[in-house]
């Protein structure tokens, strides 16, 4: 019988055992399967299971291995994947109803990488539905129901990557693909105590995956560790043709071995005064701790403040009308009504509404933040903050009017593209984690990794994992 | 400045209600009425006014603001007469999809999203500035292979799509 530890080893250990042929991908599959079907419904993570395809990618691993083919550090290596990817031949809901029988004949390129690297699909993460893009009040705006939070099941995971946070923190999978437009990797990873990299707009294909807001749809992988981020991004990450937002082959491209840290430059920090109007009491304490930690570990940390400015508005108006055209034959047909949540079944008639010209506005807007950023980014290699002022929600809490707060650094990062990386950085007295977010210049992602790869050889805050009943 | 005392109607309601009666009849001109709501709307706005300063209101803007918490932004006249037009284009398209809980909702929603619009267009831009949309020319598709000649006479149609919604091969987002 193993031990919990186990199932909350970090990638590059469980790599380590596979490659020299101490652990089984076949054993390691079966044990997840097993922990996921036993935990899996109980916190509403999964749309659903793949068995099938999990233990014959184990198998072929296996083979693989045994014959001295090891492909990398993925290869044999348990994964779920947001309900929004296509896998061929299975229902890819969005987790939506109207969605409910959706079937593709193509994988998305994500899951074509991560099949290349000899990964294994255990099944398919629950989300939000359509990831939010008709908006939502509740936690249960889910084809699969509420996602529960591992630290405490009356808690919500956050959205709209809820599967994938609470697979990864209940160690169901070794990690999870998620996906943000604004805020679905950072604050799920946050709420349930993992490491969530948003990359830089461009550097991972989104063929095969449901549009939300085309502008600002971003992949990206949830696990245990930066280090473990940073390996799974560089399966992820290149230029396709078949996406036309990506980048051009040597900006999207990422390569990563530690040994690069060591010759890298010594990070600036910028800690950020004006990210949160306010802070929960128990969030502000580790906030606190976080930034004398921050200036134990890195050589430069500096107060800076955000530029003011309605980046926030800007945001929405393009989420807003974006989502109102990717859904436009959901909202036309009524079948906008099918949605689980009361705000959903209504908001895309509003969004529909916005004029062509104050999205014209917004988008000027967003190219002057770009500069204002771009300068700011002149004298800091990354801005730090709290992911979140507040720790995990109460299931039933009201997100239209609790979770609504300015978020100028969510709105800026998605509207510029910028990187950022969640990573855990205390616990409140409840015992709920608390995240500090990392965000770097466009395309330095690797600025974000070092940087929460520093801050993880201090802390081990990111060793800590629930007690599941 | 201090609106008279004994005028029928405000100057600040005058606006808003002239505001709004224009958007609703360019709303239904434009749009049309569709459903019973859409219907009752264009009849209200063809009604003439019982005063030359008290311009029709439509009653499911009336009733629905009625229904309205209190804690709503304040608006401008020009603002909330938009966010009244938005809501009644709203209605007049789709109003027979919604109950009375969900309209009054959709007003709620509608003045609410009037304060982002206005702080956003507030933001100084100048016409050179330019817009974070870029089209990026399709240099790297390869030619697709000709089909072979489909003009003999009888050949058959190419089936119809399928929405990729339903199934088929998923699009980029």
């Amino acid at each position: 019988m193993p031990t919990e530890e186990l199932f909350y080893l970090p990638i590059t250990e469980l790599a380590k055992r596979i490659e020299t042929k101490q652990l089984s991908p076949v054993e390691l599959t079966q044990l997840y399967l097993k922990r996921s079907e036993k935990f899996g419904q109980r916190l509403n993570a999964y749309a659903r299971l793949t068995p099938e395809i999990a233990l014959a990618q184990a198998q072929a691993a296996e083979k693989d291995i045994r014959r001295g083919h090891y492909r990398g550090p993925l290869h044999g290596i348990p994964y779920a994947a947001k309900d929004l990817l296509a896998v061929k031949g299975l229902p890819t809901t969005w987790g939506a109803k109207p969605y409910a029988n959706q079937v593709f004949d193509n994988d998305a390129t994500v899951i074509e990488h991560l099949n290349r690297a000899g990964a294994v699909l255990l099944g398919k993460a629950s989300m939000i539905e359509l990831a939010g893009g008709m908006n939502y009040r509740f936690a249960s705006a889910s084809l699969q129901g509420e996602a529960k939070n591992p630290w405490d099941t009356s808690c919500w995971t956050c959205g709209s990557s809820s599967g994938s946070g609470a697979i990864v923190a209940a160690g169901l999978a070794a990690f999870a693909i998620g996906t943000e437009t604004w805020g679905s990797i950072i604050c799920p990873s946050a709420f349930c105590g993992i490491s969530g990299l948003r990359p830089t707009y461009g550097r991972v294909s989104r063929y095969g995956a449901m549009a939300l807001a085309p502008s600002m749809d971003k992949i990206g992988p949830m696990a245990r560790s930066t280090e473990d981020c940073a390996r799974i991004f560089a399966v992820l990450a290149g230029h396709d043709p078949k996406d036309h937002g990506t980048l051009a082959v040597d900006k999207a491209a990422f390569t990563y071995s530690p040994s690069m840290e060591l010759k890298t430059r010594s990070l600036t920090v910028g800690w950020l005064t004006n990210a949160w109007k306010t802070m929960d009491p128990a969030v502000a304490k580790i906030a606190d701790a976080t930034e004398k930690t921050l200036r134990k570990t890195f050589p430069v940390v500096h107060h800076v403040a955000l530029p003011q400015g309605p980046w926030d508005d800007a945001g929405n108006v393009i989420m807003g009308i974006e989502g109102a055209a990717s859904f436009r034959g959901l909202i036309g047909s009524g079948q906008v009504s099918e949605l689980a949540d009361p705000l959903g079944q209504i908001n895309g008639y509003v969004n529909e509404r916005i004029s062509g010209a104050d999205y014209m506005q917004a988008s000027r807007v967003r190219e002057i933040l770009q500069k204002k950023m771009a300068d700011l980014f002149d004298s800091f290699d990354v801005l730090a903050t709290v992911s979140q002022p507040l720790p995990a929600t109460p299931m039933d809490f009201n997100l239209e009017t609790g979770l609504s707060f300015p978020d100028p650094l969510g709105a800026i990062g998605n509207l510029c593209g910028l990187p950022a990386l969640s990573v855990p950085c205390g616990f409140t007295e409840k015992h709920l984690p608390v995240g500090l977010q990392f965000v770097a210049r466009a395309g330095d992602d690797f600025g974000v990794i070092l940087a929460g790869r520093t801050f993880q050889s201090h802390t081990d805050w990111h060793r800590r994992h629930p007690r599941l009943a | 400045m201090a609106e008279k005392p004994g005028s029928a109607i405000s100057r600040r309601e005058f606006a808003r209600r002239a505001a709004l009666a224009s958007a609703i009849g360019s709303a239904v001109v434009s749009i049309g009425p569709t459903g019973a709501v859409g219907a009752a709307i264009a009849a209200t706005a063809r009604q003439p006014s019982e005063s030359a300063n008290q311009a029709p209101i439509a009653p499911s803007v009336a009733a629905a603001q009625a229904q309205l918490p209190a804690n709503m932004p304040r608006l401008s006249p020009e603002s909330q007469a938009e966010a009244d037009a938005r809501f009644q284009a709203i209605l007049a398209q789709y109003g027979a999809r919604f109950s009375e809980e969900q309209k009054t909702d959709l007003h709620r929603l509608c003045i609410l999203a009037q304060p982002p619009l206005d702080r956003l267009r507030a933001y100084p831009v100048q016409n050179g500035d330019g817009t974070a949309l870029y089209l990026k020319p399709l240099f790297e598709r390869e030619k697709k292979p000709k089909p072979p000649s489909t003009s003999q006479p009888g050949a058959a149609k190419p089936s119809a799509a399928v929405p990729a919604a339903a199934s088929g091969t998923a699009k980029k987002p």
